[in-house]
């Protein structure tokens, strides 16, 4: 039966039903059943979020001030986002003002989180969908090194370094126990690359592993551990002491030195290594133009990395802040996260249940109440579901909508609307990237484009990281050591009564707690996470969401091992924990 | 096949000289705090073995467990998945995905039985017949209980698994519950944190690997050598602490001297874990070095002794008001003295109104 | 002639305290052996140990501003840890001492330990006291011991958190010597039974307040009972010795 979605799919639930779960390579449980048709291309997908902590529920009744720490654990890869959101709802119920250095630390942590995650999921989430880790054993060495030098400055290259990898990987894979490369996909039709670059891209792989854990270091010297550093209701928990005695227990010359090493080698990592990959890798699939889904129509950004402290308005934002519905590039909209016709979660086919669930709630009067019961179509039992029923409830996830649409939100919907706001930090390397690979603009809206946006955006942050690097030394310099304000800490200074709503743009994307405190504890906490908008379910009209709508006309090659469906999937980064909490 | 690769061969394979093996032998034994004389056990243990298959499994978690295991920077988590042990199940890391990688659980069952490591991250909703936490659409416990049943050990990575951690907080709304008390005949390491020190998990598993024993355990069942201590018993802060001399508020002159974290709350002095010692992400700092007081992330409960912030957890009183135990105290102590005041004067009252019944009395305290 | 009396000195054994109830007196002796030395002993240690201990606790929990100079040069805050741990290990022993006598000491001797809760009759004891600290009795009973409420005070806020106080106090004490300790052996089943350690202060700081307010009525109805009474109280608890000031010939 073929049906028409209100935002513009169409639907057909009639061929072979395909269904992949667990999804790996990402955080968190999730399932992808799909209906291919009988020239094995998707016609209908189904995105379901397997599970559910409960973390709104737990929040009621505690305080405030803890709230980052609990919030925090809803992930543990994009760790510190939502502790910063958290904060952030908080200061803005309660009047907090930050002092700028706690603002220019606070974003050094998030861009930290921006490199360190989209690294990570670039090589260790997503490069297996594209490079085939078997196919590596038979590269030329001597090529592999002329292929890297080619492309690029990155020093380990020689045909030496290529050859002995290519000895360690041969014999792992003869030792007979591939560990996490068993029952890969190897082989497979779909992958493309040369041997060579897989080689390449096996070694940068492993080196990404090894790297990826320096990035890190920047969140333990202020914030003490990673993952799920501290953070501070009112500014940071790291006071600065460069001159004084005792500086030895506070920020100082020498921890900040930590941080500009760490910060340099990131950027030359970044730049050197996964840019040229990510193009290299990109090369060798410009015909593989599928899973565009809702980014060439609706795209929305919260913005994020304030210049200055205590400004969140759209123009003190590095990161571009906006909605694009309907495709029309030419119209950014504004986003108000405390209007309550903006963003509304809706739960008709969520394990959720409201008073009324035709309507949409805003999340400062959000509810969380979970009912678990599977349509009456599903297939098997209620604890062992072989088919989702997608007419009836089918997902742990709330379906999040921004005036009734549903938007795609990440990297890529950042670049989209920094692009459409011609914001040249954003315009011009997608420009020059599309040059680079000789597409059109409107590759852009792809599977593809999705983790080239990732990798732009990983090389802005690691940049951006040096400049708030700088600020902080020119504050310091100036005398200026505060990092925190603590003329609200008291409870009992606080209103009785207040709502508060704080943001960020996480790597997956649009992030928002909706805070209400009552007689100085937690009255309501809502969290409306990017996973959460981009895996949700249908809503009550029936329009789908990003991961869904992306998924539909791929064509799958062997139906029995569905690599074109993690693919996409893994464009957007899931993070499951994160989307339902 | 090939016959089965040792540690050792693994080493060689990779160009690595007997000397950086053994001297990889040797820092091995200095991080696990051995004395020298285990480098040529370790040696001995690393030239003989095949690589141990090694489970992974996720339940109700937020993954941070795993970031932090990718974190390790001696052994290098490079060499620990492609050298020292075999992962054959991991949702964040394996390449099969679907079928294909329930396939590889069904496989390590029957070729490894007894003999395979089970590693969990997260717990087990009890609740809605565990469909909180569905994976290949059965309810994880389910999961949970056959691979333990054939695995050698268990270990339970992270407070999730330990404890319960932050999603059994009260109200604990899907019942999740620490793997202890769903899997029953298995030994089990707790190696609590919220998340645990990167060395700390990689020490765990190569202590095991190479001694091929469990560690000692303590009371609770995590092992002695990271967890035998509190925070506040090894924290530098401390003779802060012993003067008294403490930081009395954020970013006050006393925090910038790096005095003690205590009035901010620090639960360093309740705490059992590794951080003041072995400190996180190749020991760049702990949470205290940073200026934040521990939570007490590796303890039992630490999310319901809130608030983090004060010494004292609070308590709901029946009254619905938020208090603790000095304030209700204080209050009591007032009620009481009032009280008290009160009965005095009455009895004075009567005494004077009535000196004749007075002086019958006679009621020994 | 001025009837004197002692209470039985012998041994009663602990059958005998299972079944003990107070003491009602019809014509009591003006003079009755009530708490002997030991007791009495016990009763001022034990009330001085609390004094420190709960000045001190209540420092641990609420430090003192911070003091000025180098850490090393200052040790306040181990000092008033140092008071509080030597002042619980006399209390512990002190009590400890004070069960042994309950065994071997006079009927009175068990009286705080063991409150007759099974029996109606005490209960309704309990009653009358109450209604006679609220005015609403006229004529009390006498006692040559503790009074019915008295002893259930006794027991229940007082004994029962120092034994609170005690264990918890000896388990984190355990806890400071390590867990290899022979203190730990000897008391780490605290945490088995009452959780982590951060419970165990709570659970520790909780019974400080019982007790405060304890020894605030105490305090307060040994003072007026020695005013409005014709007995002796105070310095029963000085001399051993119960007058009754009425009952003269
Ligand atoms: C009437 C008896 C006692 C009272 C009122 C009392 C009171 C207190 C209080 C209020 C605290 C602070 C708890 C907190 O909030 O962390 C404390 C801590 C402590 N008490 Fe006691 N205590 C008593 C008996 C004992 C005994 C018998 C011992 C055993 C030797 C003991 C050992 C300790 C220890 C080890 C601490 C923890 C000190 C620290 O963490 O630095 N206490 N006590
Ligand atoms: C921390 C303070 C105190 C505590 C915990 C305390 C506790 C006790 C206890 C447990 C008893 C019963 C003795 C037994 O039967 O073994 C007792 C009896 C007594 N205490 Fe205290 N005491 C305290 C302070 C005082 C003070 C300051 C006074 C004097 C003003 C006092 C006067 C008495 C008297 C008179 C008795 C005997 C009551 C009677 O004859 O029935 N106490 N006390
Ligand atoms: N979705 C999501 Fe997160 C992110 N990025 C957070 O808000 O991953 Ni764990
Ligand atoms: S223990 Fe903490 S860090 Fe580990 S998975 Fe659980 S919530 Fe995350
Ligand atoms: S900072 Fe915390 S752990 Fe360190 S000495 Fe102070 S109370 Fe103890
Ligand atoms: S909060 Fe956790 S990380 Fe260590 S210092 Fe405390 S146990
Ligand atoms: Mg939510």
């Amino acid at each position: 039966m073929t049906i028409q979605t209100p935002n513009g799919f169409s639907l057909d639930n009639s061929g072979q039903r395909i269904v992949v779960d667990p999804v790996t390579r990402i955080e968190g449980h999730l399932r992808i059943e799909v209906n291919i048709d009988e020239s094995n291309i998707i016609r209908n997908a189904v995105s379901t979020g397997t599970m559910w902590r409960g973390l709104e529920v737990i929040l009621k009744g505690r305080d405030p001030r803890d709230a980052w720490a609990f919030t925090q654990r809803i992930c543990g890869v994009c760790t510190g986002t939502h502790a910063l959101t958290s904060v952030r709802a908080v200061e803005d119920a309660l009047a907090i003002q930050i002092p700028e250095n706690a603002n220019i630390i606070r974003n050094i942590m998030q861009l930290t989180l921006q490199v360190h995650d989209h690294l990570v999921h670039f090589y260790h989430l997503h490069a297996l969908d594209w490079v085939d880790v078997v196919s590596a054993l038979s590269a030329d060495p001597r090529a592999t090194s002329e292929l890297a030098q080619s492309i690029s400055d990155w020093p380990k290259s020689s045909p030496g370094y290529f050859r002995d990898l290519q000895t360690r990987l041969t014999k792992f894979v003869e030792s007979g126990q591939l560990g996490l490369f068993r029952n890969g996909y190897w082989g497979h039709a779909a992958y493309k690359l040369p041997p060579e670059a897989n080689l390449m891209a096996v070694a940068h792989y492993l080196e990404a592993l090894d790297f990826q854990k320096e990035i890190t270091k920047i969140h333990t010297v202020f914030g003490g551990k990673n993952p799920h550093p501290n953070w501070l209701v009112g500014g940071v928990p790291c006071p600065i002491n460069v001159s004084d005695t005792g500086a030895v227990g506070a920020i100082n010359i020498e921890r900040l030195n930590l941080v500009k090493q760490i910060i340099d080698q990131s950027r030359v990592f970044v730049e050197q290594v996964y840019l040229p990959d990510l193009m290299a890798i990109a090369s060798f699939y410009k015909d593989w133009t599928y899973g565009g889904g809702l980014s060439s129509m609706n795209v929305m950004s919260y913005g994020d990395i304030p210049e200055y402290a205590n400004d969140y308005s759209a123009a003190n934002l590095l990161l571009p802040r906006g909605a694009i519905i309907n495709g029309n590039l030419n119209e950014v909209h504004e986003v108000d996260l405390r209007d309550s016709e903006e963003i509304q979660e809706f739960v008709s086919h969520s394990w959720y249940s409201y008073a009324d669930e035709d309507i949409g709630l805003h999340p400062w009067d959000g509810v969380t109440e979970p009912n678990f019961e599977l349509g009456k179509n599903a297939k098997g039992t209620k604890t062992r579901i072989d088919q989702i029923d997608e007419e009836a409830k089918y997902s742990w996830i709330k379906s999040p909508r921004w005036k009734g649409h549903a938007m795609e939100v990440g990297p890529l919907a950042r670049y989209i609307i920094g692009y459409a706001q011609n914001n040249p930090e954003f315009k011009e390397p997608v420009e020059k990237l599309l040059t680079d690979l000789d597409l059109p603009v409107t590759a852009l809206f792809s599977t593809l484009g999705r983790t080239a946006a990732r990798g732009l955006e990983c090389v802005w942050a690691a940049e951006k990281l040096q400049y708030f690097y700088g600020r902080l030394i020119d504050n310091i310099r100036a005398g200026d050591t505060a990092t925190a304000n603590t003329e609200r800490w008291d409870p009992s200074s606080w209103p009785k009564d207040v709502k508060g709503v704080g943001f960020t743009e996480a790597p997956r994307g649009a992030l928002g707690h909706w805070v209400h405190i009552k007689d100085t504890r937690i009255e309501n906490y809502q969290a409306v996470v990017p996973t959460t908008w981009n895996a949700g379910p249908r809503d009550g009209q029936g329009n789908i969401g990003a991961y869904e709508a992306a998924l539909l006309d791929t064509p799958v090659d062997n139906a029995e091992q569905p690599l074109e469906i993690l693919r996409t999937i893994h464009s957007f980064d899931p993070c499951l924990a994160c989307s339902t909490h | 096949m090939t016959s089965p690769a040792t540690f050792y061969d693994v080493f060689r394979q990779q160009g690595i000289s007997r000397r950086s093996f053994n001297k990889f032998c040797s820092l091995t034994a200095a991080s696990l705090g051995l004395s020298p004389a285990f480098a040529s056990e370790i040696a001995h243990a690393m030239e003989t073995k095949r690589r141990t298959p090694v489970i992974w499994l996720n339940g109700l978690e937020c993954t941070c467990c795993s970031e932090s295991f990718i974190r390790s920077g001696h052994p290098l988590v490079s060499d620990v998945v492609l050298s020292m042990l075999s992962l054959d199940y991991s949702h964040v890391l394996m390449a099969a995905a679907g079928h294909q990688a329930e396939a590889a659980l069904e496989e390590t069952r029957r070729e490894h039985a007894g003999e395979y490591i089970l590693a969990v991250e997260g717990n087990p909703p009890l609740n809605e017949d565990g469909m909180f936490c569905i994976v290949g659409g059965r309810p994880f416990i389910e999961q949970l209980q056959e691979m333990a049943a054939g695995a050698k050990a268990v270990v339970a990575w992270g407070s999730c698994a330990s404890n319960g951690c932050v999603q059994a907080a009260k109200p604990n709304p899907t019942q999740a519950t620490p793997i202890h008390k769903v899997i029953k005949d298995k030994p089990i390491i707790k190696v609590p944190g919220c998340p645990p020190i990167a060395e700390v998990m990689t020490g765990v598993l190569t202590y095991m690997l190479t001694f091929d024993r469990i560690p000692p355990l303590d009371r609770l069942g995590r092992p002695k050598m990271f967890y035998g201590q509190r925070i506040h018993d090894k924290c530098y802060r401390r003779p802060h602490f012993d003067a008294g001399q403490f930081a009395e508020a954020w970013d006050d002159e006393n925090s910038r001297k790096g005095y003690c974290l205590y009035k901010m709350g620090c639960r360093g002095p309740t705490t059992y874990n590794a951080c003041s010692t072995v400190r996180w992400n190749d020991g760049v700092s702990f949470p205290i070095q940073s200026g934040h007081g521990c939570i007490g992330c590796s303890e039992e409960n630490f999310w319901d002794n809130g608030p983090f912030y004060e010494r004292l957890a609070s308590v709901h009183t029946p009254l619905g008001v938020e208090s603790n135990a000095d304030k209700i105290g204080v209050a009591t102590v007032g009620v009481i003295g009032a009280g008290i005041v009160a009965h005095a004067a009455a009895s004075a009252l009567q005494r004077a109104r009535n000196p004749d019944n007075a002086a019958k009395t006679g009621a020994g305290e | 002639m001025a009837s004197t009396s002692e209470s039985s000195k012998k041994s009663q054994g602990l059958l005998h305290s299972l079944v003990s109830h107070a003491t009602e007196v019809e014509s009591p002796a003006t003079k009755v052996y009530v708490y002997e030395t030991p007791v009495r002993l016990w009763h001022w240690v034990n009330a001085l140990c609390i004094v420190l201990l709960c000045v001190t606790g209540y420092l641990i929990a609420a430090p003192p501003p911070s003091v000025p100079g180098e850490a090393s040069f200052s040790f306040l805050f181990g000092n008033i840890r140092l008071i509080h741990f030597a002042a619980g290990e006399v209390l512990a022993l002190a009590l400890l001492y004070r069960v042994i006598w309950a065994f071997i000491g006079n009927s009175h001797a068990h009286q705080i330990f063991l409150p007759p809760v099974w029996s109606i009759k005490w209960w309704g004891e309990v009653w009358h006291e109450v209604r006679w600290y609220l005015f609403l009795v006229k004529v009390p009973k006498k006692y040559v011991g503790h009074n019915p409420l008295a002893q259930l005070a006794m027991f229940g806020i007082f004994v029962l958190p120092l034994f609170v106080s005690v264990f918890t106090g000896l388990a984190l004490n355990a806890e400071g010597e390590g867990i290899e300790s022979l203190w730990y052996q000897a008391f780490g089943w605290v945490f088995a039974l009452l959780g982590d350690s951060f419970t165990v202060h709570t659970i520790h700081h909780i019974s400080m307040w019982v007790i405060i307010v304890f020894s605030m009525i105490h305090i307060y109805v040994a003072v007026r009972e020695d005013i409005m009474s014709r007995q002796s109280l105070v310095s029963t608890m000085i001399s051993g010795w119960r007058y009754f000031k009425d009952d003269k010939e």
